[in-house]
């Protein structure tokens, strides 16, 4: 039984790192462009699917680390576009766009590399067991959250100490007054999404390590993340991250005891805390407080 | 005499209402430009359009010789433009230190290091955050903040609102001082007396319209006129 639970905990832990994320990576975008990125999932399904097309040339390494910034460069692309005419209107016109975007992109996967799920090979010695007692302890589970902390280390750092990341935040709080400072908030915007993109397509690398690859593989992760921000706070980085692990567990725990609410239970959290602190947990202080 | 800046005939909206209808003025190279006027009389929306922050829908600009009228905010404060926004808009939850970080780096005789030594209260509270320091140190934050992009005009919006009058003083003698430095200046004020006592010139806006312009001692020099644009409340400082 302990070692039950401990086995969900774990996988919840593993889970909600990645809900931190994606959550990350839509609140950045939320936060500085008042955009809901519905496709945040699809630019999840194009980073695995790039890593898992470019890996037979440059290997399981090499996936991971040119996968990311060339979903970034997709997503900057999309931003230029798609979604910088609808700046300044009603966030529900980028929404109702994202929202499309996920669609195409799903079935554009599809259509590419077919709708059946496509493995991704991870080095061997990644795949092992730690231990045979905590046989889900794999290597390659400790490597994924080690990569989810080392990216939100470093996505703390540029935030802190960058003055593009000084900026980032500026902007979140006054964009006019950031602009009126002399700063291009055009490309501030750019570089803020595909940050954001960026986390998106690292997500989608590490995930299909651990899942395989389907073109749907993005729709399951999207509304857990959007609940993290809720709960979180919205335009509160801490708070995203808290309400990522949060869910992750409490989904990862009721799947011991009552396996069919380990969804629901999600819902009822959120439900519970904004009944109790209705700007989330870490919703007063704001970005970064 | 040069103009840093001149507009011609700006007739701004908010949505269906006529704002400023025709407003023209000019602000010379090296001096101080006051900019008068009963509250709602428009001054706020002058300086919003000159920024391209609520773009007039007729009109041009000219800002040290280039037609800013249709460009974005950020092009226009890039050309060497430094702008306090009316209520100092300082970023509340970063540090005074981040605040000071924002603004473009144009390169010029202001840095941070400088701003410390000009202001040297905010650098004892620079790792405050903004919502934590007092109205005038708000005020010089957000002087400060403009300053860092070097500026060749400088353009304030109420930059005395709320303050005690002992910081006023302070607030203006910093005007004072960029002046000397070579700045230009556009200066919006309430406090209307203390404004003249600085200003060169002097434009009087009323109703979205200019209704005086010329020198400021001469606008001074009409006491009755003064009178009925003085706030209330600053009704009896002086510069002293």
């Amino acid at each position: 039984m302990t070692l039950l639970l401990l086995f969900n905990i774990t996988n919840g832990l593993i889970v909600g790192a990645f809900y931190v994320l994606m959550a990350l990576g839509l609140s950045l975008i939320l936060n500085l462009s008042n955009v809901i990125n519905f496709a945040h999932g699809g630019f999840l399904v194009i980073g695995g699917y790039i890593a898992y097309a470019i890996s037979p040339y440059v290997g399981f390494w090499g996936a991971l680390l040119l996968a990311p910034p060339l979903t970034a460069v997709i997503g900057l692309v999309v931003e230029r576009v798609l979604i910088r005419p609808l700046y300044g209107r009603d966030p529900l016109y980028s929404l109702l766009l994202t929202f499309g975007l996920a669609f195409m992109i799903e079935d554009l996967t599809r259509f590419i590399f077919g709708p059946q799920g496509k493995p991704f090979a991870i080095p061997a010695f990644l795949a092992q067991p730690l231990s045979n007692e905590l046989f889900f302890i794999t290597g390659y589970r400790l490597f994924m959250v080690a990569m989810v902390f080392v990216a939100i280390a470093l996505l703390f750092v540029l935030l802190r100490y960058t003055r593009l990341g000084i900026r980032i935040r500026a902007g979140t709080l006054d964009l006019e007054t950031v602009a009126a400072l002399g700063i291009n908030v055009r490309l501030l915007r750019s570089l803020n999404f595909a940050v954001g993109i960026f986390l998106a397509g690292l997500s989608g690398v590490l995930a299909a390590g651990q899942l395989g690859l389907e073109p749907t593989m993005g729709t399951g992760l999207l509304m857990p993340s959007f609940i993290a921000i809720i709960v979180g706070g919205i335009g509160s980085l801490p708070g995203t991250l808290v309400g990522g692990l949060l869910i992750g567990v409490a989904s990862g725990v009721t799947a011991v005891f009552f396996p069919a609410a380990s969804e629901a239970v999600i819902y009822v959290l959120m439900a519970v805390i904004l009944l109790t602190r209705p700007r989330g947990l870490f919703g007063e202080e704001g970005m970064m407080g | 005499m040069t103009a840093a800046l001149t507009a011609e005939g700006l007739h701004t909206y908010y949505g269906k209402s006529h704002i400023l209808q025709g407003v023209s003025l000019a602000v010379a190279e090296g001096r101080i430009t006051a900019l008068l006027g009963r509250n709602g009389a428009g001054k706020t929306t002058t300086l919003r359009s000159l920024m391209g922050l609520t773009p007039a829908r007729q009109g041009k600009i000219t800002i040290f010789g280039e037609d800013t009228t249709r460009w974005p905010t950020f092009r226009i404060a890039a050309q060497g433009v430094g702008y306090v926004p009316e209520g100092r808009r300082i970023f509340a939850n970063l540090s005074v230190e981040e605040n000071l970080k924002v603004p473009l780096e144009r390169g010029g005789p202001w840095t941070i290091e400088r701003i410390f030594k000009l202001f040297p209260r905010l650098e004892e509270r620079k790792l405050n955050r903004g919502r934590q320091l007092s109205g005038g140190e708000q005020e010089m934050l957000s002087i400060a903040r403009a300053l860092l992009i070097n500026p060749r005009l400088l353009i304030l919006d109420e930059p005395s609102q709320g303050l005690a009058p002992l910081v006023v003083r302070e607030v203006f003698r910093i005007i004072q001082q960029m002046k000397a430095e070579g700045i230009s200046i556009l200066l919006v004020e309430q406090n209307a007396r203390m404004s003249l006592e600085i200003a060169d010139d002097a434009y009087v806006l009323d109703d979205g319209m200019i209704v005086y312009s010329g020198g400021a001692q001469e606008l001074a020099a009409d006491e009755a006129r003064v009178r009925s644009l003085a706030g209330a409340s600053a009704e009896e400082w002086t510069l002293a």
